[in-house]
């Protein structure tokens, strides 16, 4: 339960390597667009790696590949 | 409401997630029988195809954009949306074909639900079945189809597998008419029951849920009228409709209830997915060594693009003017066989030449498409080339640029975002292209000595490499400027599936190449051979009389001075060229290009160059009457002898010659180019307004230039009269 205060860590702050579960999206606009994409709350998030100029994230998500930017990212809040 | 009765179906959608194969399993249907033709409105590419079902059973098969689902955020998707909640329109279907990835079912049946909800007829096509045998994927057909309540195919359109049974069950449908799905999937939630009630009083042959997407969407469905967008645009208010709550929810629902089905039906789940796409792009996308792979393998498109083009464009370019040749020969001297060979055949000539170049650009192009590296690329260089508002997509079609603008321009069709696309279409002009090369040889001489610095760098080279970093830069400070003003409504971000690595299916790779020459040959082609024929007029036609007179003049000429027949040939041209339409529009704008240090000789080569920039070298060949002596070196040597007939001043001076060149870097002298950006933006507002702002700021450069060498030499003169008063009074 929401024992603490604490808000969920989003994942556009997460390192390479770092897995998770996404818990849900603030933010619904990117919230919808990801979830037509398949990428759910509950999914599970493997950061990969991020891009050159370090503003766009390789992740994957279950089964599938994806790049977004940071700004997308910091809308998925992790579990 | 469904349909009771069961129609023939004449016209099919494919529809389809992106990366689920869609177009393998469309040229598979359709083979060679297809076309390219666009939505009404927008720019987004209509594949149309036949589908032949039997002896005298075909129907039509149409290509949508690949997209996820009803809620969709670019145009092309929007198309989807667009023409299924519009069953008056041109493309609406009879019955929809869904493509999903037999591999990735788990995400790709959310579309398919919301397709169930439209009450068409529908198939879903469960593709990549060799793929998913590989990978030991398998579905239980059966189960899934009874789940469904829908026919199910498992076919791959790479091998061809299945490809038979879905036509089977096309022909039958074709037929004997297909069914309507049984039940729809989602069921709307009070809310949205009552909005979409009242929708369908406006709109009574809506079904509920096309309905409801009305309601979603009604700010930019294109179908609705005024009046009707405002009612629905009261509706909504008034029932306080939350659009994205709505789209949240039914989108959530949808996959609570296919979820626990598939996992009944997909009866082994692949494992480790992707473990080789995941090692390669350790490498690939890694921050440097991806860097360095994309140039490397950048540096190869340009190399086929500039080299290797070069064999086939010599041999065409021989060819056309080995028939130019018999033209000439054949037919009578007259205004026919100079229509033909100089008009017509140039034209064409000149349409043909960038065959090679566009063939080999979209053979590479679509073959790092189809082996799933472009997604990389755009990973790779989205940041970087969001500042300038462009594409990471935008780097390919600018590094093309360098070889040719026109391929360049096509490639950006895989841009989906609009404004992106039109920025990187409007700017990629800029770089310097093969065809400006003879023009830079022939001119740096004026400027730049032949010396070396430390006796390595070539001073002329560093010029040339100079001349390319400008229009690079322009590429660029003119992309910020678009980004400022052009507005979007779409919004940027980027959530890009990076598909798995699979190898290159070499008949679609083909079909694109077939494809995108013809669309080139045919499209560019009319308005170039246009313009091709209305510069031979120009050049080849003058004032009643003026011709005449101009040809007896040299005449007269060549016998005072006693040339021979050759030089009498050039002379009379170079005359004609002077007295007609061309040569009278070169002393027209003398007096604009005049503080540019231009004179009306250089005026006609500039007009004549619109048909190609390298034109200019043979023009000036041409007004030189050099004849056929147009390589760089002689006509170079002639210019530098060139004077003032007034001022008996030499015309190139390192300033006029600094001035032209600047003018050829950023000026769009190109109408082949221009011809092509129609094609691409399905205007002539967009090729206009390049056409301006390019040959503005050559104007503006060419200026600068002209005045800040005056300026230097006036400070050099005056520095010498000093110099010398100095001298005088010690």
């Amino acid at each position: 339960m929401v024992a603490t205060s604490q808000i969920g860590k989003r994942l556009a702050d997460c390192a390479p390597g770092a897995t998770g579960q996404i818990a849900y999206y603030a933010g619904n606009e990117i919230g919808a667009k990801l979830m037509a994409m398949g990428v759910l709350p509950g999914s599970m998030v493997n950061v990969l790696r991020f891009s050159p100029w370090g503003e766009g994230l390789y992740i994957k998500v279950d089964n599938q590949l994806i790049a977004l930017r940071k700004e997308e990212a910091a809308c998925i809040v992790m579990k | 409401m469904h349909r009771n009765e069961m129609t023939p179906i004449r016209s099919v959608a494919l529809i389809g997630n992106p990366n689920s194969g869609k177009s393998s399993v469309f040229n598979q249907l359709t083979g060679m029988r297809q076309k390219v033709g666009n939505f009404p409105g927008v720019t987004v590419d209509k594949k149309t195809g036949l589908v032949a079902l039997g002896v005298d059973t075909t129907i039509q098969l149409v290509d949508f954009p690949g997209t996820y689902s009803f809620y969709p955020h670019s145009d092309d998707e929007r198309i989807v949306v667009q023409t299924l909640t519009h069953p008056g329109d041109r493309n609406y279907p009879d019955a929809i074909i869904y493509v999903a990835d037999m591999t990735k079912l788990d995400k790709h049946l959310l579309l398919y639900t919301q397709l169930m909800d439209l009450g068409l007829p529908l198939i879903l096509a469960l593709n990549m079945s060799d793929v998913a045998e590989k990978e030991g994927v398998k579905v239980d057909v059966e189960r899934l189809q009874a789940q469904l309540g829908g026919p199910v195919v498992v076919i791959s359109g790479r091998t061809g597998q299945g490809i038979d049974l879905l036509k089977q069950l096309l022909a039958d449908w074709a037929t004997n008419g297909a069914p309507a799905p049984a039940s729809s999937f989602y069921r709307l939630s009070p809310a949205e029951m009552v909005i979409a009630r009242e929708v369908q009083q406006y709109f009574p042959s809506l079904n509920e849920y096309q309905a409801l997407l009305t309601a979603h969407h009604y700010n930019w469905l294109s179908h609705l009228s005024k009046s009707e967008r405002d009612q629905v645009a009261n509706t909504v208010s008034a029932q306080h409709f939350q659009s994205l709550n709505s789209q949240v929810e039914e989108t959530m629902d949808r996959y609570d209830r296919f979820t626990p089905l598939l996992r009944q039906s997909i009866l082994s789940v692949k494992e480790n997915v992707g473990a080789l796409t995941t090692r390669l792009d350790a490498i690939l996308t890694h921050r440097v060594a991806g860097l360095l792979i994309f140039f490397g393998i950048m540096l190869l498109v340009f190399q086929a693009i500039y080299a290797w083009a070069a064999y086939p464009m010599d041999a065409i370019e021989a060819a056309f003017s080995f028939l130019a040749e018999r033209v000439r020969e054949g037919l009578p001297a007259g205004w026919l066989s100079g229509l033909i060979a100089d008009g017509l055949l140039a034209g064409l000539g000149g349409i043909v030449v960038f065959v090679p170049q566009i063939a080999i650009l979209f053979f590479l192009i679509t073959l790092l498409e189809e082996v799933g590296y472009m997604a990389r690329a755009v990973f790779l260089f989205d940041r970087i080339m969001q500042v300038f508002g462009l594409n990471g997509r935008s780097v390919v079609a600018m590094i093309s640029g360098g070889a040719c603008a026109i391929p360049a321009v096509m490639s950006t069709r895989t841009i989906s975002n609009w404004k992106e696309r039109l920025i990187t279409i409007l700017v990629t002009p800029f770089i310097s292209c093969s065809a400006r090369i003879p023009v830079y040889t022939v001119l740096i001489g004026f400027v730049v000595p032949p010396e070396r610095i430390w006796g390595v760098l070539s001073l002329q080279g560093l010029a040339f490499m100079g001349l390319y970093l400008l229009g690079i830069a322009a590429a660029l400070l003119a992309a910020i400027v678009f980004k400022w003003i052009l507005k979007s409504r779409e919004r940027s971000f980027l959530l890009l599936e990076l598909p798995e690595y699979r190898a290159p299916l070499m008949r679609n790779i083909w079909l694109t190449v077939w494809e995108k020459s013809k669309t080139f040959v045919v499209e560019a082609g009319k308005v170039i051979i246009v313009i091709s024929i209305a510069l031979w007029a120009l050049a080849s036609f003058g004032p009643p009389g003026s011709m005449a007179a101009a040809e007896q003049e040299a005449r007269r000429q060549s016998e005072q001075y006693g040339f021979d027949e050759h030089q009498r040939d050039n002379l009379i041209a170079a005359n004609r060229l002077e007295a007609s339409f061309a040569g009278q529009l070169g002393r027209a704008i003398e007096p604009a290009i005049r503080p540019l240090g231009f004179d009306w000789k250089i005026g006609i080569a500039l007009i004549t160059s619109f048909a190609a920039r390298e034109v200019f070298v043979g023009t000036m060949a041409t007004i030189y009457s050099l004849g056929g002596a147009d390589d760089e070196a002689t006509v170079r040597d002639r210019l530098s002898k060139e004077k003032d007939p007034i001022t008996g001043e030499l015309v190139y001076t390192p300033a006029t010659s600094a001035s032209l060149l600047i003018f050829y870097v950023f000026a769009m002298m190109c109408m082949s180019t221009l011809a092509v950006v129609k094609r691409e933006t399905k205007s002539w507002k967009w090729p206009l307004i390049q056409f301006l702002f390019m040959t503005g700021l050559a104007y503006i450069s060419s200026l600068a230039v002209s005045v800040l060498c005056s300026l230097f030499s006036v400070l050099c003169s005056l520095f010498s009269v000093l110099c010398s008063l100095f001298s005088v009074l010690c």
